[in-house]
């Protein structure tokens, strides 16, 4: 071993030095560990203060260390922080190695005695693998400065705007007719009472005319190839049957459309809305969609009554899906989330009993441009109601269902009690388990609402029926609940009851992020680098999420992690380039032997197969260099720069003490 | 090292361990409590019950007559959001209830309990009329007579035995029993 | 003809001799034998659980280790309750290990080992999902056209959840009587309690759940009520009497096992399957 091999045992304050003897351990290394390459061993209290640094970067000049080894806390903690110290002491920082004698071994034992032997062991592991390093340089791949944003929901939207605005171009596909999201379906927003609508379209119409953002609506993402700074995506336009190009908006296809349908997606199956429709009036695009499944001349050939009247002769039946494929740099998810299906709950009656509503279908209710023109009614489009429950936590805090809290549904629940007041008069009871008001000027509403002499009840409601059993409950909806607070059961006769429903992941949330390359937690919302500190990247490079799709969160939250993406997103583009790990994984071509195994296994799609040479290949820029390939291939061709079977082996003879034992067996 | 049990505790030990989660988990949400079709005759809701174990108030509870009220049809413990099986700690407070000898006055539920044990110890099968004897004593006037008329009915429509059957196996029978807990040397 | 381990349980040799008479009946008629386990005990009902959980789970065992010696696949139990204890311990017992020691240990003084191989199920699923609705319907010699049936599922059958249907809205029951040309109602409170054993510990709760269920049936125009349990059978129709005093109502709707509408619509002889000898009379209320 020619290697010179600084050894530092970090205290830790501690953590460490609290169950192993650190001294010792450090003394220990410079004696035992010197036949395998150690000129110095030190301890210190604090390695990854700046001192502890310097010590570092002083022994590697005045001893001329070739290599080092921290024994301190984890990798994913101070990994960089001790690269970049050798760095600044013109020594390559992959010639460094952290070993965690904390969270393997301080923080995980109590016997001290054991504890130090380990942290021994562990030192002597990381001496033996740091010798068989190699200099690496980090890669460098250019950043394609257009970016790619799924999904035209506030997130979205927000994101789009972010990056337009810097200069840079994007691309929005959004796989409704318009864009807007669920926001556009709301009548109100908490806290303000804002008109929604009021609100977002004029950041509807920004994206819509913006020159740097090209909109595809009615369009989906079929497939990704590539990595960060370089991805090809395919993107499906599915046939609207309009020609953009003639389109004006003026809207006499719809209207002369002889045929309705009821709207499931926009007015959550309150209201209807033609075959060739545009979801609402302030749509962006203005272009309008052609349902044809739902089309009497798909279904029977005749009718044909939108092209007959259409002034600018736009209406194309022969149009066809069209795949094209873009260029980009970056990709921002923000797909927005779906409603729990209340019919789960059968004991709430939905369905069954016609005066149960869902909060969506409530919201189209208000909404002065819903079905029935902003007028809180009953089913049968004129009763208004005398009294209203308004159901908390439907499908959500909940084993039965979704466990999780939705965030938004106490505060959407007190501004359904306000609109109801405001519009009706009638007397309201929210049914609650606790009150969740977090954010800036949400209990304030919630004091608002009390003040409004809304009826808080203290309980999750156990069954909305319409079986009688006093006449005052003749003809009503009743609410059978525990009020808590007073420890009764009461039934509650009302005329409508509202079920604040939970959001859920979108159904399809798993399949399209395989489709980008990211999962999804248990409960199916995307998964972010870290969930306290970078709640907007992915461990994908070059994919981030933003708004509901990374979980349930209120329209404020969306926007601000909308604008992080967009930040995070243009820091990239501005760098030109990015360097990614050298940390990586190879196929030795002539060993591999085309058995493709490794294909499958890569958790990041991050290994091609050529079909002409019969080999695959680790594309170096996705792959994150976790080693699964490695250890799956039955060839042993696959080796990692960083993780190669000399430096693995090595660590492991180290940590066995083998090294020890064959320098004692010679004879002195 | 013993270490003494709290209420709280005890109770759980006596829960069935393999399904349902600990009481603790409760959230007071009310749900159980809402839809319990006996509620009305309880002192206490199942709601409060658990707050009054999570609140170590082991004399209040066992002095409650909630949980003999208790007819274990399950709705609360399916509706559960937690996924606590309250039917089952319901039967759990029976068991410590009977086992401390100690429950409300005037309740027919723990002698009820304790007579179709014995029933079954001396003779495998269930034998209504003997447990008749157990309640009729604490019934009114009015009640026994009823229960007089409801079973001639069921006398004269055959549905009622006048004799009760027995387990051939009874002796192996009743030393399985005294296997698990000491009961059947009477009689 | 196909065999199942049929376990009567206490309540069908006494108060639901209709019932133990009818299911026989029917299962002949259908083509399927149930053979009752020999020397079987009761199952301990909701009476044993409050005083020692250990020996209510050891004595619904015999009976599982004496089905299980039959060779038999099925373990087969007409009451909802005998249903309820056998399915859950027969559960633990697979899931548990230490239970079934302890249990087999107690079980070991009648030569008897218990392993929880038995499928168990209710006899309504044998007629529904083994011989099935096609060929019950196929041989039915009297559909019970306009006969409005109110199907009373009771709590033990489908609570606790049985890994079966939903337990807010199940709908076999329906299916079934639809099956033998019989009107399946609609009424909320097909799976709410009977009362259980209160009818005796807790009188005042008992008929108050009892007077709530037949008030419901009643407003939704059911003609009968039709059971899968002894025990909700007796507390519906028994005192039903005893619900009109003290609420002051009239109920006087017949509540029959589902057993013994099944055999009407099949053709059996009345005697075979225990109808004429029910306290109210059917007659009274069948459209037909």
């Amino acid at each position: 071993m020619t290697e010179r091999i600084g050894v530092y045992v970090c205290h830790c304050g501690t953590n460490i030095a609290g169950v192993v003897n650190v001294a010792e351990v450090s003394q220990w290394s410079g004696e035992k560990l010197a036949d395998n390459g150690v000129v110095i061993a030190r301890d210190y209290k604090f390695m990854c203060s700046s001192l502890g640094q310097e010590l570092i970067q002083k022994d590697i000049k005045e001893q001329g260390l070739t290599r080092v080894v921290v024994a301190a806390c984890s990798p994913h903690l101070h990994e960089r922080t001790f690269r970049n110290a050798c760095k600044g002491a013109d020594l390559n920082p992959y010639l460094c190695e952290l070993v965690s004698i904390r969270e393997q071994d301080s923080w995980v034992h109590t016997d001290k005695v054991a504890a130090t032997e380990k942290a021994k062991a562990i030192i002597s592991g990381g001496v033996m693998r740091v010798a068989h390093h190699e200099a690496l340089e980090p890669l460098r791949v250019p950043i394609h400065p257009d970016t790619l944003v799924v999904g035209g929901g506030i997130a979205g939207i927000q994101a789009a705007l972010e990056i337009a605005d810097a200069g840079f171009h994007v691309y929005m596909v959004e796989r409704e007719p318009s864009i807007g999201g669920h926001m556009a379906q709301f009548d109100k927003t908490f806290p303000t009472l804002d008109c929604s609508a009021c609100i977002l379209t004029p950041k509807m119409v920004d994206v819509g005319n913006h020159p740097n953002i090209t909109l595809l609506t009615w369009s989906e993402v079929t497939k990704v190839d590539g990595y960060v700074g370089n991805f090809a995506v395919t993107i499906k336009k599915k046939a609207r049957y309009i020609n953009e190009e003639l389109c004006t908006g003026c809207g006499i296809c719809w209207e002369k459309c002889p045929k309705k349908v009821v709207d499931d997606v926009f007015e959550a199956g309150l209201g209807n809305r033609k075959v060739v429709y545009t979801p609402f009036p302030q749509a962006v695009p203005k272009y309008p969609v052609l349902d044809a499944p739902n089309c009497t001349y798909f279904l029977k050939g005749t009718c044909k009554a939108c092209e007959k009247f259409c002034p600018t002769g736009a209406i194309d039946f022969e149009q066809k899906d069209q795949d094209i494929t873009v260029q980009v740099g970056n990709i921002i998810l923000a797909t927005g989330w779906d409603l729990f299906d209340v019919r789960r709950i059968p004991q709430y009656g939905y369905g069954k009993l016609a005066n149960v509503f869902t909060n969506l279908e409530f919201e189209r209710l208000g909404n002065a441009a819903g079905p029935t023109g902003g007028n809180i009614v009953l089913r049968d489009g004129k009763t208004v109601p005398k009294a209203v429950g308004i159901v908390h936590c439907v499908g959500s805090r909940d084993q039965n269902y979704n466990p999780y809290c939705s965030a938004i549904c106490c505060m959407q629940s007190l501004k359904f009690a306000h609109l109801v007041h405001e519009r009706t008069g009638a007397e309201v009871y929210n049914f609650y388990i606790d009150m969740r008001t977090p954010s800036k000027g949400y209990e304030e509403f919630y004091q608002r609402l009390l003040e409004e002499g809304t009826h808080f009840v203290r309980g999750k409601v156990a069954e909305v029926t319409n079986i009688a059993r006093v006449p005052e409950e003749e003809g009503k909806l009743i609410v059978q609940v525990e009020d808590t607070l007073i420890g009764k059961q009461r039934r509650i006769p009302v005329d409508m009851v509202i079920l604040s429903a939970g959001l859920q992941a979108r159904h399809d949330a798993k399949e399209v992020g395989k489709l980008f390359g990211i999962s999804c937690s248990a409960d199916a919302w995307y998964i972010e680098r870290h969930p306290k500190l970078d709640p907007v990247a992915t461990m994908t490079e070059g994919v981030f999420i933003a708004g509901c799709a990374q979980g349930p969160k209120d329209i404020p939250a969306s926007v601000v992690q909308g604008a992080a993406a967009a930040a995070r997103v243009l820091g990239k583009i501005q760098q030109k380039e990015i360097s990614l790990e050298p940390v990586r994984a190879t196929i030795n071509e002539e060993q591999c032997s085309g058995c493709r195994i490794c294909n499958d296994l890569c958790p990041f799609s991050a290994i091609l197969f050529h079909e002409d040479t019969m080999v695959s290949e680790v594309n170096p820029a996705l792959c994150q260099g976790c080693g699964t390939c490695v250890a799956g291939c039955p060839a042993g061709a696959i080796s990692g720069t960083g993780f190669s079977n000399e430096q693995v082996l090595a660590q492991i003879e180290g940590l066995l003490m083998l090294n020890l034992k064959r320098l004692e067996a010679v004879p002195a | 090292m013993a270490v003494e049990l709290s209420f709280t505790k005890e109770i759980e030990n006596i829960m069935y361990a393999s399904h349902g989660k600990p009481i603790k988990d409760c959230i007071q949400c009310g749900t159980c409590s809402g839809s319990c079709p006996a509620v009305e005759f309880m002192d206490n809701s199942p709601r409060e019950v658990i707050g009054m174990i999570g609140a170590n108030l082991k004399e209040e509870v066992l002095a409650t007559n909630t949980y003999w009220t208790c007819a274990s049809c399950y709705q609360c413990t399916v509706r559960c959001p937690a996924g606590i099986d309250i039917a089952d700690m319901m039967y759990a407070l029976k068991r410590y209830s009977m086992w401390k000898g100690q429950y409300k006055e005037g309740l027919l539920g723990p002698d009820f309990s304790e007579a179709f044990v014995k029933m079954i110890v001396n003779s495998g099968r269930s034998f209504e009329p003997i447990l008749a004897a157990t309640y009729l004593p604490k019934y009114s006037a009015r009640d026994i007579i009823q229960e007089g008329l409801t079973a001639t009915g069921l006398v004269l429509s055959g549905k009622m035995p006048l004799l009760p059957k027995k387990v051939k196996r009874l002796k192996n029978l009743q030393r399985m029993v005294r296997r698990i807990i000491p009961i059947g040397e009477t009689k | 003809m196909k065999q199942y381990a049929y376990y009567p349980g206490c309540s069908l040799e006494s108060l639901g001799k209709n019932y133990n008479i009818s299911a026989l009946a029917v299962s002949d008629e259908l083509g399927v034998e149930m053979k009752e386990l020999e020397d079987w005990n009761c199952c301990g009902a909701t009476a044993y659980f409050p005083v020692d959980e250990l020996l209510a789970y050891t004595l619904v065992s015999r009976n599982l280790a004496i089905a299980e010696k039959t060779g038999l696949q099925d373990f087969i139990a007409p009451c909802s309750a005998c249903y309820k204890n056998a399915y859950t311990t027969n559960k633990y017992l697979k899931i548990d290990p230490d239970l079934a020691e302890h249990i087999n240990y107690a079980l070991e003084e009648d030569h008897l080992h218990v392993e929880g191989k038995m499928k168990v199920r209710h006899l309504i699923e044998v007629f529904i999902e083994d011989v099935g609705l096609e060929e019950i319907e196929k041989k039915v010699a009297h559909p019970l056209k306009g006969l409005r049936v109110a199907p009373y599922y009771g709590c033990q059958i489908v609570r606790p959840r049985k890994d079966k249907e939903d337990v807010e809205n199940p709908q076999f029951f329906e299916k079934l009587i639809s099956a033998i040309g019989a009107e399946p109602i609609d009424y909320a409170y097909k799976t709410r309690c009977c009362g259980g054993s209160l009818i005796i510990t807790n009188r005042k709760a008992a008929l108050d759940m009892v007077y709530k269920l037949l008030q419901d049936a009643v407003n939704s125009n059911a003609n009968v009520i039709a059971t899968t349990c002894p025990m909700c059978n007796v507390n519906v129709e028994v005192y039903q009497s005893q619900v009109n005093r003290e609420f002051g109502t009239n109920f006087s709707i017949p509540v029959m096992y589902f057993t013994q509408l099944m055999g009407m619509a099949l053709g059996i002889e009345p005697k075979r399957i225990g109808v004429g000898a029910s306290m109210l009379s059917l007659a009274q209320s069948t459209a037909n």
